[in-house]
Order: structure tokens, then C-alpha cells, then sequence
């Protein structure tokens, strides 16, 4: 059990060895040192997650010591693994060895081999210590650095000619920057109000407190630490950068901006979920934000072309329900669907990459077609990937989607409907997407006639995680319909940890069946219509948009958001910068502080060189009129 | 009688520098000289009157003419570039310091005082001139002539054609 | 003006200082090297009659009249001197105009 700082560690070094000696030491030790690290992790997990299991309180402590204090400020280093933290813990070292085996096929021929499995790794590490944190300080270091992973990861191909994942992945860290700084108010704002930045501590704390603690204070720092979440978990208005870190590889994609870095927004709410509890405004704005961010980045899904980007919009479509979820004090159920989404993301993700791989670097949708002849596997998973999402029923998908969408009509019927209609966008171009890819004939013929199926390191993870994403709907099928919500009693005590009084959070109203009942059939059927529309290729689909250009356009354009930023945000701070540039720097610095002394130097020098004639009578003179001088001070 | 030297004496220094003549410039030097003589010989002092003669106007400006004559430079040459600053600044700076001297002499109370309480001079002897300088400043005598010695090695070494 | 015309001390150091004053000036505004030499002597002459001047009003010292035998060897000295280097600049230069002697500037 003391061993458990060797999880991060396991990845840590990886990336170290990598880094230094995996260029001359070769493929395959790169690929040992790569794989083989997150392997001894995720062994190392889960032998502690069945040992948190027997421990009292399912939560284990482990303190390393003091990292930094002064005066009465102190932060400790230590871990804590509890259900929460256990869970992530688990997906990230499991979901992400899956990721990396897959990545030994799908970048075997990149020449920077070494230095991607280097930087996969140190983003484990980083996502680790973010989850296994026992202090705010340490869980900073650990959402800063994978801030920084993104952001060397999606700019991986840095020396692309038209710098498309430089500027991705400036841009992702650019908005990661700005929701860090309200980490970072809610960090102080904590401090000022518990006087300790220990996670444990900051809840006992509160749940003591309780109702005699300002609620401004602690309005103001969830609100704070939500902002964070906005960017690290692309929610509106932060979710810009999500759709551009495409031009990342896609096992960046899976890993990162699926699977785990952008469910570390979610994972902080849910670990100060008590805290959050006791502020209702900001819960109603997670529960709106998560609505709209939900509804709005599926419509923009529907008309995308590129494969990678549907699925990136996806993405932020999801999260925003998992945000919905714990806006409504579903904090048990937005998680689950944290787990969920897990499996299927990266699945979707995975399955992409490897039709991308298939198609030599082909992510045109409008150029794949009728691949399921080709390629079987990445097929049928694919398949089974779509159903998830979609909320079939019986799926791991629809278990997670409908819990939310029903505590989401507890609160308030309109967000209830919006969950639906994006779940019905959700399902039309999911079907979309699968169609255009795998279904009907070929559209650019010569990349078909090289496609084939991927090779078994990138196919067995697709299996792995198809059977995963299956499988998790055990750990959640809801109540209405029969099941025990496991999940929830499993995550009671991180998620009300320090809390005296135990207020059962008891459910009433609705009939979680008839609206799970209604979203699914509404889901389903937008589902067999976007099948419809493109099993026979693009005609339909391109006379209906030129039924409504505009709305196309709007779609296809993502509500030119990004234009809109540049006019707004962008173009004066350039011309700020201009002006900046051409007055103050080289007007008043360069002319006027270094310039000028110089100039006035000059014209001094040259007035004083006048008096040099080298002719002795003007030295005379000048005696002269010296003495007259004296003359006249004697005089005076 | 003093008024009288004393006006030939700045007459002729005024002459000198208004001359364009160099050769009428030395000649009027001569007569500033004589004047000076003469004031010498007003104050008790006529031993100072013939050196004055003898030394300045009889030696030195009979090489200054000898040295004009040589170089053939008789006339001032022309000006290479007009040069008002120079000239105008000399004049105010000459008439201003005119002004002031006389006003400085006028007003001082030292010469006023030194005047006051001076005895009547007893005129000075070529004896008296002669003893103490053969006596207690012999060292001096000599020194003279080393040095007289020396201009003119020097003199001569600086004009010579070949070293 | 009275004692300055009647010979008394004012008058010979006011005729000493205008002396100087001229032989200043000639310096000054005379371009020829020789004109500037002629206004040194001068100045040197003004030192001499400062100098009896004083000295018969102090009491008639001899050593006035050894400092100023003095005072004229040395000048004549320099005479000597001067007027050598003025012949070997103008043997060297063609000219014995001050400014165009001066080669500081171009």
C-alpha cells in the first residue's frame, strides 16, 4: 500500500526514459518502456483499488509528507484513493494501455515515435496525480500538466507546413490558461474561507460549517472552479479549442479529449461535491451550461465532414449532459456517464483512427463509404460504439444518458426536453457518421481499393473496449427499470464526504420510465432517419441543404463563434498591440528614452567642437573673456 | 610730464595695432617703447630707461624688423575666411576690459592708500643697480647668460637647413 | 581723471592695464605671426611698468630694477626662440598667417 506513489511514478518514468535514450535505443524499446509502464500502473491500481475496497470507509490515506508551508499555511503531499479517485484511477491506467497498444500500430510509422510514447506518458502521470490528489495545490500540478501534455500533444506534428497543430495546440492551451485562473480564484477563495487547501480537510470543514458559512464566499469559488471546468472540460463559452485539437494523432484524441482530460472538469466537481450542494445558484448554472453546451455542439455535429470533427463536437455534446447530471445533483449519475462515455468515446475514437489509418490519412466523411465489407472489426465495434451513444436500450449508454435526463426533468422540464433533442441530434449524426463511412458504395474509389482491416495491435483494443463499453452498463442500470444503480451506493462516500447530515437524496416526481421512454423512441427515431437520408449516399442529404442555405451555413460555419472572437476579442488586442508597437515602443522608447539622449549627445558634441579651431586667437579670445569674468566677479 | 610719455606710449601701441604695414607696425612699437622709457625715467628709475632702450627697442625689435625683412612679408596677407565672430567678440571683449580697468583703478582703495603714504623717491644709480647684482644675485647673472646661451644654440639650431 | 593724468600710482597702472589691453588685442585681431608676437611684447612691457610703478611707490627697492633686468633677458630669449620657430614655420608652411597655419580642422 505504501507503494502507491509508484503508479504515477510507473508513467513518470517511462516518459523520462523515452524522452532521453528512446531515439537511439530503438522501436521496441520505446514501445516496452512505453506500454509496459502504464501496464505496471494499471496492475499496480487495480491491487490497490480491491485493498480501498476492504479499507474502512472504502477510503484510503497516503501522506508523503510535507510539500511546501509557511506559517499557517500548509499542503501536504499525499494521495487519497477513495471510490471517485479509485475509479478514475482505473480508467485511465486501463482505458489508456488500451490507447497506448493501439498507438504502437497507428503511429509505427512516425519518426517521432519516441517522443509521442514520451509525452502519452507524462500525461498520464500528470492525469494520475490530478486524480489521486489528496490537496488542491497537488491536484493543480496534476491540471496544469495535463494542460501542458494537450497542448505538446495535439502539436505533435509541430513541423506541419501550414502550422495547423501549432496553432491547435496553442489555442488549447490559450483557453485551458483562462478557466486555470478560475481554478485558481476558487483555490484562494477556499483558502480564505477554510484556511487549508486539503481536500479532506476543506470538506470536513464545511460540513461542519455548513449553513453558518457565507454562501458568497462559497458561491464565488464553485462558480470559480466551474469557469475552470469550462475550459478544461470545453463547455460554452470555453470549448473552442476541443474541435481544432483534432489536428492532434487520434490516439491523442482518444486519450486526451474522450477518455480522461476532459472528464477532469467533472472530477472536480464531483470530489467538492458537498461544497457544491451547498451553493444552489451555481448548481443551476452548471445544469444550464451543461444543457445548452449539449444541444449546441450537437447541431453543429450534424453537417461536419471531417470524421474527427464530428466526433470532437460529440464529445463536448457529452460532456455537457455530464455536466447537466451534476447540475441536478445527479453527481453519481453525470459520473456514470463519465464512465460510459469513457468506453465509447475512445472506442468511437479508436475505430476512426483506424478508418483513417485504413485510408491512408483520408478524414473526409464525404470520400469513405461501404467499408464494412473491408474492414469487419472496426465495423462491428464502431456499431456497437453508435448503439452506446445513442442510448440504445440496454446499452451502457442509454443506462447513464436517461438517469440524467430524468433528474434533469426534476428540476426543470425545458432542460429535460433540451437533453432530449440533443440526444435526437446525437442520434442522427451518429447514424450519420456511420453510414457515410461504413454503408453504401465507395466514394473516392482509390482510397478503397487500398483499404484493409488495421493490425491486431490497434484492432484487439477496439474488442477490449466494445466489450467494456457493454459491459459498464451493469454497473448502472437504473432503478426505474429494474436495477440497483450500483454506482451511486459505490460513490456515497466520496461524494458526501464530511457531510453531518445525511439527507438521503430521494428522488420523486416524474416517471423516470415514460421519459426515459420518450427519449429513447425520439432518439431512435431521428437515429433511423439519419440512416435513411444517407444509405444511398450524399443526394438527399445535399438537396436538403439546399433547401435551407443559411441554416446550413450557420451550422457548417459552428455558429462562426471562432470568426466572432477574432472581430470581438482578437482584432482590438491585435490593434492594442499595434498600437503598443508603433507609440509607445518606438515612439517613446526607441525615440524619446534611447533616441533622444543619444541625439542630444551628438548636437551637444557638435556645438562643443565648434570651440576646437585649433587657431590659437580664438583660445586667446576665449582667455579673454574668462578674465572678464573675473574681472567682473572681483568687481562685484 | 607724465601725461605726456604716457600718451605717446599708448598712441603708439594703438598705432601698432592699426597699422597694415608690418614694418610701420614695428616702428610704431619703437615709439611705444621710447614712451615707456620715458615713463621709466619719470619714476626715479633711469637705469630701467636705458635698458629699456638699449634691450627692447635697440635688440629685440631690431631682430623682430631683421625677421620681417628676411620672410618679406610686408603687408598683412589676405584673410582665408572672413571671420566676424572673432573679430567683433576681440573689440567688445578689448573695450569692455578698457572700461573695466579704468574703473578697477579708479576705484581701488589699495592704490589709493599706496599712494597716499609714499616717500619721495631716491632716483635709482647704476651703482646701486650693479653691486647688488653682482653680489647677491650673482647666481642669477649666471644663470642669465646660460640661458641666453641656450636660445641661441637654440635659435640657430632651429633654423638650420641640415641638422 | 586727476590722478590718473597727474602721475600718480593710478596712472601708471592704468596706463600698465591699457598697455596689456592693447597688446591683447593686437593678438587678437592681427593674423600675421609677427603682428602677434609685436602684441606680446607689448603685454610684456605693461608687466614691467606695473612693476617699477609699484616698486618706486614702495619705497624705491633695487631689487625691482634686477627682476626687471631679468625680465628683459628672459623676453629677449624668447625673442630669439620665437622668431626661429616663425622662420622654420613659414620655410615649412609658405605663410605666416595664424589660421592658415592651423591644421586641426580642415
Amino acid at each position: 500500500m505504501r507503494t502507491a506513489w509508484l503508479i504515477p511514478v510507473f508513467p513518470f518514468l517511462g516518459f523520462f526514459f523515452n524522452l532521453l535514450l528512446g531515439k537511439r535505443l530503438g522501436k521496441n524499446a520505446v514501445t516496452a518502456a512505453g506500454v509496459g509502464s502504464i501496464a505496471l500502473s494499471f496492475v499496480l491500481a487495480c491491487v490497490l483499488f480491491v485493498a480501498m475496497l476492504h479499507a474502512p470507509g472504502h477510503r484510503l490515506e497516503l501522506a508523503y509528507g510535507e510539500w511546501m508551508s509557511a506559517g499557517a499555511f500548509s499542503v501536504p503531499l499525499g494521495f487519497v484513493i477513495d471510490p471517485l479517485s479509485g475509479i478514475m484511477m482505473l480508467v485511465i491506467t486501463g482505458i489508456g494501455f488500451l490507447i497506448h497498444l493501439y498507438s504502437v500500430g497507428y503511429m509505427g510509422e512516425d519518426s517521432g515515435y519516441a517522443r509521442f510514447f514520451a509525452y502519452m506518458n507524462l500525461f498520464v502521470f500528470f492525469m494520475l496525480t490530478l486524480v489521486m490528489g489528496s490537496s488542491l495545490p497537488l491536484l493543480f500540478v496534476g491540471w496544469e500538466g495535463v494542460g501542458l501534455c494537450s497542448y505538446l500533444l495535439i502539436g505533435y506534428d509541430y513541423a506541419q507546413a501550414d502550422d495547423v497543430p501549432a496553432a491547435a495546440g496553442l489555442k488549447a492551451f490559450i483557453y485551458n490558461r483562462v478557466g486555470d485562473l478560475g481554478v485558481l480564484m476558487g483555490m484562494f477563495a477556499l483558502f480564505a474561507a477554510f484556511g487549508t487547501l486539503t481536500i479532506g480537510d476543506i470538506l470536513l470543514k464545511a460540513g461542519h460549517l455548513g449553513p453558518q458559512l457565507g454562501f458568497g464566499l462559497l458561491t464565488f469559488a464553485t462558480l470559480m472552479f466551474f469557469i475552470g471546468c469550462t475550459g478544461k472540460s470545453a463547455q460554452l463559452p470555453l470549448y473552442m479549442w476541443l474541435p481544432d485539437a483534432m489536428a492532434g494523432p487520434t490516439p491523442v484524441s482518444a486519450l486526451i479529449h474522450a477518455a480522461t482530460m476532459v472528464t477532469s472538469g467533472i472530477y472536480l466537481v464531483v470530489r467538492m461535491a458537498p461544497l457544491f450542494q451547498m451553493t444552489p445558484l451555481t448548481m443551476t448554472i452548471i445544469a444550464w451550461v451543461g444543457g445548452l453546451t449539449a444541444l449546441f455542439a450537437a447541431t453543429i455535429a450534424i453537417v461536419q465532414k471531417d470524421i474527427k470533427r464530428v466526433l470532437a463536437y460529440s464529445t463536448v455534446s457529452q460532456l455537457g449532459y455530464m455536466f447537466l447530471g451534476l447540475g441536478v445533483a445527479g453527481f453519481a449519475a453525470g459520473f456514470f456517464h463519465v464512465f460510459t462515455h469513457a468506453w465509447f468515446k475512445a472506442l468511437l475514437f479508436l475505430g476512426a483512427g483506424s478508418v483513417i489509418h485504413a485510408l491512408h490519412h483520408e478524414q473526409n466523411l464525404m470520400k469513405m463509404g461501404g467499408l464494412w465489407k473491408k474492414m469487419p472489426i472496426t465495423g462491428w465495434t464502431m456499431l456497437i460504439a453508435t448503439a452506446c451513444i445513442i442510448g440504445f436500450p440496454g446499452t451502457s449508454g442509454f443506462a447513464s444518458k436517461d438517469e440524467i435526463l430524468y433528474l434533469a426533468y426534476l428540476k426543470s422540464p425545458v432542460l429535460y426536453w433540451m437533453g432530449v433533442a440533443g440526444a435526437c441530434c446525437t442520434a442522427f449524426y451518429m447514424l450519420r457518421l456511420f453510414t457515410l463511412a461504413f454503408l453504401g458504395e465507395a466514394r473516392d474509389a482509390r482510397a478503397f481499393e487500398h483499404a484493409h482491416e488495421s493490425p491486431a495491435t490497434m484492432t484487439l483494443p477496439l474488442i477490449v473496449l466494445a466489450i467494456g463499453a457493454l459491459g459498464a452498463v451493469a454497473f448502472g442500470w437504473p432503478t426505474a427499470f429494474g436495477g440497483s444503480f450500483r454506482i451511486e451506493a459505490f460513490l456515497e462516500p466520496s461524494v458526501s464526504y464530511g457531510v453531518t447530515a445525511t439527507e438521503a437524496i430521494i428522488h420523486h416526481g416524474g416517471s423516470p420510465a415514460l421519459l426515459a421512454g420518450i427519449s429513447t423512441v425520439l432518439a431512435l427515431g431521428f437515429a433511423w432517419w439519419g440512416w435513411s437520408t444517407y444509405k444511398g449516399g450524399l443526394e438527399v442529404a445535399e438537396t436538403r441543404a439546399g433547401r435551407w442555405p443559411f441554416l446550413h451555413r450557420l451550422l457548417e460555419n459552428k455558429y462562426f463563434v471562432d470568426e466572432g472572437l477574432a472581430f470581438i476579442l482578437v482584432a482590438p488586442l491585435r490593434w492594442f498591440g499595434n498600437v503598443l508597437w508603433k507609440l509607445c515602443d518606438v515612439i517613446f522608447i526607441d525615440g524619446i528614452g534611447v533616441n533622444l539622449p543619444g541625439a542630444l549627445t551628438r548636437v551637444a558634441g557638435d556645438f562643443t567642437a565648434l570651440f576646437q579651431t585649433g587657431r590659437v586667437r580664438n583660445y586667446v579670445l576665449t582667455m579673454g573673456l574668462g578674465g572678464l569674468l573675473l574681472l567682473y566677479v572681483f568687481l562685484k | 610730464m607724465f601725461a605726456v610719455f604716457a600718451l605717446i606710449t599708448l598712441l603708439g601701441a594703438v598705432l601698432m595695432l592699426l597699422q597694415k604695414n608690418v614694418i610701420q607696425a614695428g616702428l610704431c612699437l619703437a615709439l611705444s617703447f621710447i614712451g615707456v622709457a620715458g615713463l621709466f625715467v619719470l619714476l626715479g628709475n633711469p637705469v630701467a630707461g636705458a635698458l629699456q632702450i638699449i634691450v627692447y627697442a635697440g635688440a629685440i625689435l631690431i631682430l623682430v624688423l631683421f625677421v620681417i625683412m628676411l620672410l618679406n612679408h610686408h603687408e598683412e596677407e589676405a584673410a582665408e575666411k572672413a571671420r566676424p565672430v572673432q573679430r567683433w567678440a576681440s573689440v567688445a571683449l578689448t573695450a569692455l576690459l578698457g572700461a573695466g580697468a579704468i574703473a578697477l583703478v579708479l576705484s581701488s582703495p589699495g592704490l589709493k592708500a599706496l599712494n597716499a603714504g609714499a616717500t619721495a623717491a631716491v632716483p635709482m644709480t647704476l651703482e646701486r643697480v650693479g653691486e647688488t647684482l653682482f653680489s647677491d644675485h650673482l647666481l642669477a647673472v649666471e644663470a642669465i647668460g646660460l640661458m641666453l646661451l641656450a636660445a641661441m644654440v637654440a635659435a640657430v639650431t632651429l633654423v638650420k637647413k641640415e641638422l | 581723471m586727476s590722478p590718473l593724468l597727474s602721475g600718480a600710482l593710478q596712472g601708471y597702472i592704468a596706463v600698465a592695464l591699457l598697455l596689456f589691453i592693447i597688446g591683447l588685442a593686437t593678438v587678437l585681431l592681427r593674423r600675421t605671426l609677427l603682428m602677434q608676437f609685436m602684441g606680446v611684447e607689448l603685454m610684456l612691457n605693461a608687466a614691467n611698468v606695473a612693476l617699477l610703478a609699484f616698486a618706486r611707490w614702495r619705497g624705491g627697492d633695487v631689487e625691482a630694477t634686477i627682476f626687471y633686468l631679468m625680465i628683459i633677458a628672459v623676453a629677449a630669449c624668447e625673442a630669439a626662440v620665437g622668431l626661429a620657430l616663425v622662420i622654420g614655420l613659414h620655410r615649412m608652411r609658405g605663410t605666416t598667417d595664424a589660421d592658415r597655419t592651423a591644421t586641426l580642422k580642415q
